[in-house]
């Protein structure tokens, strides 16, 4: 039966892709533990790993410095990394399921900007909410980029009643710039040691954070990817539009209201640990459609993995390509995401263009 | 099935649907008509949910809608609304398989052994198995349309709710789909309720429908309310006439147009300019005629401006007297659609040709008229062996103004004058030897210009009556008197 066989095919196709992005993150793991500065070897990196998870006593040879640079310092940056990079990837990718909109992703309609602001706030004043403790900062950038979504949605409504695509970058566009003010002039009070701290943190970065930031952003993480993951048919709905939807069944209140917090929990969340690093989002769905289909069953979960192992590289990038100096990595994916964006607003005017 | 009590609602604070009853049987198509902004679609939403309703109750299988969840509406009923936009490139078998969303179970929420088998089913109905593969972008607006139409049956609903479902589609594209939801409302008792905005196309499917005006029914019955005339124009201010589909038993309309103003007079004699030699007479009228006939081509009600009386050999064997009509008009270079064609053996030059006017109205009449062939209508015996030749054609063109029924007056009275002259020539059945009504081949046509007053009389008790007897009598029997001419001379 061809049916059949075409199913299977396209299922072991699937089944490879997912093989290949988890070999993708793992290899890119490996890639940022072993790149820097100081070389160090292979077997030493696993030694160390092993030695601190299992307690096996393997890297006993091994300098102590090296056991440092490792776990200390490589391993929190290259997981940080595939945290942030994770969880903007699978939040644009929600955005983009969402809103019908294939330019849409946390930075282009200002969720970021949002939670930059929150996340400015609280590293500027020293607040500490109570009885959160160090989770102020995710917290309060999660806030802040989810009322900075709901500003833009009600400009949007107020703008045109069709949640028009171009209408949705704009008002994101408008939002980012006005936050950016706020945030410049917060800035601008401030003394000259903090202002470059914060113009740093803002280009974003996952170095110099250890493993306190890490702990920061894996518990939204893991419930915002868990919220997305069950809703993948709502988004696959979606895409009929939201009477279409409640048509064939969906809770589309209820659904819109799951996804963007889940998706506002991760925007915010890496945002706080590491800054605005911006088109993440963006690209990588866009690329997992390409290869999956539009599918959110495969789009959600590869696009967390395979934005992972982007980020990873990209750091790996932003260290070494200047090196001694770091390059932020918001710039690197700025010079990789912008041009795609121009692309695919380029070919989204075009006769609603090819595959998007 | 459905239960609609006293619903009031809308957008605004001026509720558009403003107290509407209905009732729709279970396994029924039910049609809802009604000019734009109506309210068809607001009457729509507020039974599928999608607007808040004011005042009243929608019960779908005695239970309140408004009590069910969307889960529990969509194992029930199906909405397939005018080409949907979707995002992405979600393939044809993907838009499908969202029909089962309801009913997926299980955590993993995937498609079940069950699911897969009505989707293939649906597909197949449906005829989208072909680009299951394709994206749905790519795909044409009637396949489009067909796929979101077995995304609707692929929830396996009993109730289907249609809002213009063929509003883009072309001729094909809309009878196919139609076809297809007629076949599955009768093989599964499907209810529909559909919005149409093309009367005729709901006359032919719908069993019953409703005639919605500003909020307001003004008409819920079976597809006869569209015979109503008056009330349709009253509704949508076009006028209308209602006619019966010639093979279906149900109502056609015919709009015409507001610019369609009535013609200036026009002075019959000199409006026709007639073409005659050895094989045929044609008459031209510089504008159309409304005519009624039993002519070979252009048979029944027609508007025509050509009319032509073919000459055929005695020894004619009739094989296939309207292609031979088509293609001797294809060879003189006449209009196949605008012309009545008779025949007959009788020479064409014994033809008759009368212009009268009575009380201002002009006629003009052509008669070819031979009896060999006579026969008594009301004699019971029959010549089995009866020739084909001899045959009295008449063309009656009239200066009226006649309904459908004052042409069938018109004919009646031609018929009688004919009769009334062979009677006075004492035309005589030769088989049964009694006087003779006509010959077993006649063909007669009436031609009326309508213009002046609209008449739906013609008989014998009105004056444009008495005058197609009296023309139609005078040109008969000088037509028969040259044929027994030209037959003593023979």
């Amino acid at each position: 039966m061809p049916n059949s066989f075409i199913r299977r095919s396209l299922s072991n196709r699937i089944f490879w892709v997912y093989l290949f992005s988890g070999g993708f993150v793992l290899g890119t793991v490996l890639l940022g533990l072993f790149m820097s500065s100081v070389t160090i070897p292979v077997p030493h990196i696993f030694y160390i790993i092993t030695d601190q998870v299992f307690g096996l006593q393997l890297a006993e040879n091994v300098p102590e410095n090296e056991q440092r640079i490792i776990w200390n310092i490589r391993l929190p940056r290259v997981l940080l990394a595939l945290c942030v990079g994770a969880s903007l990837a699978i939040a644009g990718a929600a955005f983009q399921g969402l809103l019908r909109n294939p330019l849409a992703d946390p930075y282009t309609i200002g969720v970021s900007s949002g939670a930059a602001l929150g996340a400015v706030i609280v590293i500027f004043f020293q607040l500490t909410i109570l009885g959160l403790g160090g989770f102020t900062l995710p917290v309060v950038s999660i806030i802040g980029g989810f009322i900075a979504l709901m500003l833009v949605f009600g400009l949007v409504r107020i703008a045109s009643r069709s949640m028009a695509i171009e209408t949705i970058i704009l008002a994101g566009i408008i939002m980012s710039s006005f936050i950016g003010a706020i945030i410049s002039l917060i800035i601008a009070l401030g003394d000259q040691d903090a202002m470059t701290q914060i113009i740093y943190w803002l280009y974003g970065s996952v170095g110099m954070r250890g493993w306190s930031h890490v702990q920061l952003i894996v518990p939204f993480m893991l419930i915002g990817v868990f919220i997305l993951l069950i809703h993948f048919r709502e988004l696959n709905a979606m895409a009929l539009g939201e009477e279409a939807a409640e048509h064939i069944g969906v809770n589309v209140k209820r659904g819109k209201n799951f996804i963007l917090v889940g998706a506002s929990l991760l925007t915010g969340a890496s945002v706080a640990v590491s800054g605005t690093i911006g088109f993440v989002g963006l690209v990588i769905p866009h690329l997992v459609r390409l290869i999956t289909g539009p599918n959110h069953r495969h789009v959600l979960p590869l696009s967390f993995l395979i934005g992972g192992g982007f980020l990873i590289l990209a750091d790996v990038v932003s260290r070494t390509i200047i090196a001694p100096k770091e390059l932020p990595i918001g710039v690197i994916t700025a010079l990789i995401g912008a041009p795609v964006f121009a692309l695919l607003l380029i070919r989204n005017r075009l006769g609603k263009g090819k595959s998007i | 099935m459905i239960q609609v009590k006293n619903l009031v609602g809308g957008y605004s604070d001026q509720p558009i649907i403003q107290g509407v009853d209905l009732t729709i049987h279970k396994g029924e198509f039910f049609g809802l008509l009604g000019p734009n902004g109506s309210g068809k679609t607001t009457l729509f939403k507020l039974i599928t949910g999608g607007l808040p309703k004011k005042h009243g109750e929608i019960t779908i299988d005695g239970k309140p809608i408004s009590k069910l969840s969307n889960l529990e509406k969509a194992r029930q009923m199906a909405v397939l609304t005018q080409e949907a936009h979707v995002s992405f490139d979600f393939t044809v078998e993907e838009i499908v398989s969202l029909g089962r969303y309801a009913f997926q179970k299980g955590v993993l929420k995937s498609l079940s052994k069950s699911d897969r088998a009505v989707i293939e089913e649906v597909m197949e109905l449906a005829d989208v198995t072909r680009y299951r593969h394709k994206q749905f972008r790519t795909i044409s607006g009637g396949e489009k349309q067909r796929v979101l139409l077995a995304k609707a049956l692929a929830q396996e609903p009993q109730l289907l709710l249609l809002d213009e479902p063929t509003n883009h589609l072309d001729v094909k594209h809309s009878f196919y789909m139609l076809d297809l939801l007629k076949n599955w409302q009768r093989k599964h008792g499907l209810t529909i309720f559909a919005i149409l905005h093309d009367l005729n196309v709901a006359s032919l499917y719908a069993d019953r429908v409703a005639l919605l005006d500003e909020g307001r029914f003004q008409k819920v019955g079976s597809v006869d309310v569209l015979r109503n005339e008056k009330q349709l124009q009253d509704v949508y201010e076009v006028e209308v006439k209602a006619q019966s589909h010639p093979i279906v038993p149900k109502p056609q309309l015919l709009m015409t147009p507001h610019n369609e103003g009535v013609a200036q007079s026009v002075d019959l004699k000199n409006s026709f300019h007639i073409d005659q030699n050895e094989g045929v007479i044609h008459i031209a009228f510089d504008q159309p005629l409304r005519t009624l006939s039993n002519s070979v081509v252009g048979e029944g009600i027609q508007w025509l401006k050509h009319f032509c009386n073919f000459h055929v050999q005695k020894n004619y064997d009739g094989g296939d007297p309207v292609d031979d009509i088509q293609s001797w008009l294809r060879h003189s270079g006449i209009s196949l659609e605008q012309t009545a064609g008779m025949m007959t053996a009788v020479k064409l030059d014994d033809m008759v040709l009368l212009e009268r006017e009575y009380e201002g109205i002009q006629l003009v009449v052509m008669v070819t008229a031979g009896v060999g062939n006579a026969v008594d209508i009301t004699n019971e015996q029959r010549d089995e062996n009866m020739s084909k030749i001899g045959t009295i054609n008449t063309m009656l063109f009239v200066d009226a103004h006649f309904t459908d029924g004052a042409l069938v007056n018109a004919s009646i009275s031609a018929t009688e004058a004919k009769t009334k002259a062979l009677h006075d020539l004492k035309v005589k059945d030769s088989y049964s030897n009694t006087p003779a009504t006509g010959t077993s081949t006649d063909s007669l046509l009436i031609g009326a210009t309508q213009i002046g007053e609209k008449t739906p009389y013609a008989g014998s008790g009105t004056v444009v009556g008495k005058a197609i007897g009296r023309t139609v009598y005078e040109a008969t029997v000088e037509a028969i008197r040259k044929y027994r001419v030209r037959q003593e001379l023979s």
